[in-house]
């Protein structure tokens, strides 16, 4: 018996059925819908990651200072380091040849009050964190370069302002270039009442975002040594933050082993990268598990159709016996009719994800930019493998379902099934 | 098993019963008997004398109990399903008395269906199809399914059926049953034409003597034994007419019809 027969025949007996055949495919919609959504969003939401993570560098080892740990007295204080992110350890680390590049960061205190100042107009100052472009945030934008350098020299004397400042400062309309070269004033005002005023360079602008101002981390010191009024400030608390570019992946695990057994706190890209990894496995796999109950239910619903279906069709398996038609094509014919069930209520399923997945994109960017989170991005990814997998599984469903009735029809004997009425 | 012979079927001591409930109903009682390549035999009882077990028995539609059961050189009592499926297949063809065709098939369609599950093409099926349903008088009614012929053509379609396969023998259980005294007389008619054109051997099961005088032996059964009819002569070998109870010759004219 040719497959072509076997198709049109079993594609016969479902299309004579069309409202039984539909709402049997229902329950395998249903399942394969919530699987392509789910795993789609599984696949989007790990392509989005890996792309951050990848612009970052996954050789990246990201280095603090361990503190003791914080009692409930003093919540507020800054908590005693004991592994400090001395020069000395800079210096040791640029000394190994597995590591490329080795930048360290000072945090200014969130409560020191900072501000602009230009032509006798002034303004407050909101330092940025680190330097953006040394250290990509995923998910992150980062300022753009307007006009000049992105970054101040690491000598110190420069700085990089936003556009926002300038137009602050000197009104708007201004020809951004015309201030490249510039002097700006930074003032610190301390709690003690004393103030100190430092003078720039302006050596690049960039748009506003994550703060205004880029200082240098030799000014950065500068500004925190006179905050706590201690000249020692490195040497005492050392580097807030030490980001280590290795080599390759393998180095920066090396890198973190002999990092951890000198007892500092240690987190690669790598690391952060396997945690989401198994958060995004857990959610995949409850979120599956849905798709999969719906399916263990639409695969009853096969099943009992295509016994319904066998006992219609009794006096026809026994006339198709009587003319030379063997138990295997019997049991093939049925097992071919329910795993077409199961393909159909596949490809419906897909589309459906594939377009729930579209709708739920557009749904959550456009949450987020009404929240004015700066997101873009694809976390709804169907991929041809997805496709193929869940027609797959669902034609599988179909055909195991399938297996008992067609074997019930296969057994019939043939002189009954004629008798039968 | 197989033999080499000239004979279609070959029966020694076939027994037959059926467990009903707490009873067993003997339905063949050691049955003996032989039919020739190109014989047309007529067996003829009254209802439950077991002819219709033995029909189904010789077309592998069922196994006997005991005894042996040989068709067209093949053993069939001791037979896998497999080979039960092939005898199926391309040794017998059926003709039943309520036509058993597929509704929502054309006659083509219905006539053809055997050839599909020996893995024929479907052009190769549908010209074999066609040459037979011009052969029973049909040609006129390809495209028409069972609902739109009426009984005696549907049969018809039956038998072009029955004989797509190329079968060696031709099962026709109750054939003129369904369909009134004349259309009876011409399905008859084309049976016997076959028979005798075709060389396919033939068995018929009926109680209608009007059919079996169409036959070159009528056998009789009764409570799941060949009734003798002469002395000397257990195994059923009167003529048609005698033992179908009528004195009526077949109608001529008749057996010419294609």
């Amino acid at each position: 018996m040719k497959l072509r027969d076997v198709l049109r025949s079993a594609l016969g007996n479902l299309t004579r059925h069309l409202a039984r055949t539909a709402l049997t495919t229902v329950g395998v919609i249903v399942g394969i819908l919530t699987i392509v959504t789910m795993v789609s969003l599984g696949i989007g939401v790990q392509r989005e990651m890996m792309d951050a993570f990848d612009s970052v560098g996954l050789e990246t080892v990201r280095l603090y200072p361990t503190t003791e740990e914080v009692g409930a007295y003093d919540l507020f204080g800054k908590p005693p380091r004991t592994a400090l992110l001395t020069p000395d350890l800079v210096r040791d680390l640029q000394a190994r040849d597995d590591v490329i590049e080795i930048i360290p960061f000072l945090n200014l205190p969130r409560s020191m009050q900072m501000t602009l100042r230009l032509d006798g107009q002034e303004i407050l100052a909101d330092p940025r964190v680190a330097r953006p472009a040394a250290v990509p945030e995923p998910f992150e934008t980062p300022p753009e370069t307007l006009a000049g350098v992105e970054e101040p020299s690491e000598e110190g004397g420069s700085v990089v302002v936003s556009d926002e400042v300038l137009e602050q400062l000197a009104g708007a309309g201004s020809d951004l270039s015309e201030f490249l070269g510039r002097e700006i004033e930074v003032v610190l005002y301390a709690p003690r009442g004393e103030s100190q005023t430092y003078r720039f360079q302006i050596a690049g602008i960039t748009s506003g975002m994550y703060g205004n101002l880029t200082l240098s981390t030799a000014d950065r010191l500068a500004m925190l040594e006179w905050w706590y009024n201690d000249p020692e400030y490195l040497a005492r608390q050392g580097y807030d933050e030490v980001l280590v570019r290795a080599k390759s992946l393998n180095d920066a695990a090396q890198i973190v082993d002999w990092l951890s057994n000198h007892g500092y706190e240690v987190q690669s890209l790598k690391m952060m990268l396997d945690m989401a990894n198994r958060g995004m496995i857990i959610l995949q796999t409850m979120l599956g598990s849905v798709g999969g109950l719906a399916l263990l239910v639409a695969s009853i619903g096969i099943a009992n159709t295509m016994i319904m279906a066998v006992y219609e069709r009794t006096k026809e398996i026994g006339i198709l016996k009587a003319v030379g038609a063997a138990p295997g094509q019997i049991r093939g014919l049925f097992v071919v009719e329910a795993s077409l069930i199961g393909l159909l209520g596949g490809i419906i399923g897909t589309i459906l994800g594939w377009l729930l997945g579209k709708l739920l994109n557009w749904l959550i960017l456009e949450i987020l930019h009404w929240q004015e989170v700066p997101v873009q991005g694809t976390f709804f990814v169907v991929s041809w493998w997805l496709v193929l997998a869940a027609l797959a599984f669902a034609t599988l469903v179909g055909l195991l379902a399938g297996l008992y009735p067609a074997a019930r029809a296969a057994r019939l004997a043939p002189l009954e099934a004629l008798r039968y009425e | 098993m197989t033999e080499p012979t000239a004979l279609a079927v070959r029966t020694v001591g076939l027994t037959r019963t059926f467990e009903v409930g707490e009873t067993t109903v003997e339905a063949l009682r050691g049955i003996d008997l032989k039919i020739e390549k190109g014989e047309f035999v007529a067996l003829v009882g009254p209802s439950g004398s077991g002819k219709s077990t033995f029909l189904n028995l010789v077309g592998g539609l069922d196994r006997p109990t005991a005894g042996e059961l040989w068709v067209d050189g093949m053993e069939l009592g001791a037979s896998k399903e497999k080979a039960l499926t092939e005898h199926r297949r391309r040794r017998v063809g059926f003709v039943f008395q309520s036509f058993n065709l597929l509704p929502r098939l054309t006659a083509l369609e219905n006539v053809a269906l055997p050839l599909m599950f020996v893995g024929i093409p479907e052009r190769e099926r549908t010209d074999r199809a066609r040459d037979l349903l011009v052969r029973v008088g049909l040609e006129e009614r390809l495209e028409h399914r069972p609902t739109q012929l009426s009984g005696g053509e549907q049969q018809r379609v039956a038998i072009a059926r029955a004989l797509v396969g190329g079968p060696a023998i031709i099962l026709a259980d109750e054939p003129t049953g369904n369909i009134d005294t004349a259309t009876g007389s011409e399905i008859m008619a084309l049976l016997r034409h076959l028979n005798r054109d075709g060389g396919v051997t033939l068995l018929l099961v009926t109680h209608d003597p009007d059919a079996a005088a169409f036959a070159d032996r009528v056998i009789q059964l009764r409570d799941g034994q060949i009734v003798p009819s002469r002395e000397g002569e257990p195994e059923g070998s009167e003529t048609a007419a005698a033992a179908a109870g009528t004195s009526q010759p077949p109608p001529m004219g008749m057996e010419d019809r294609p």
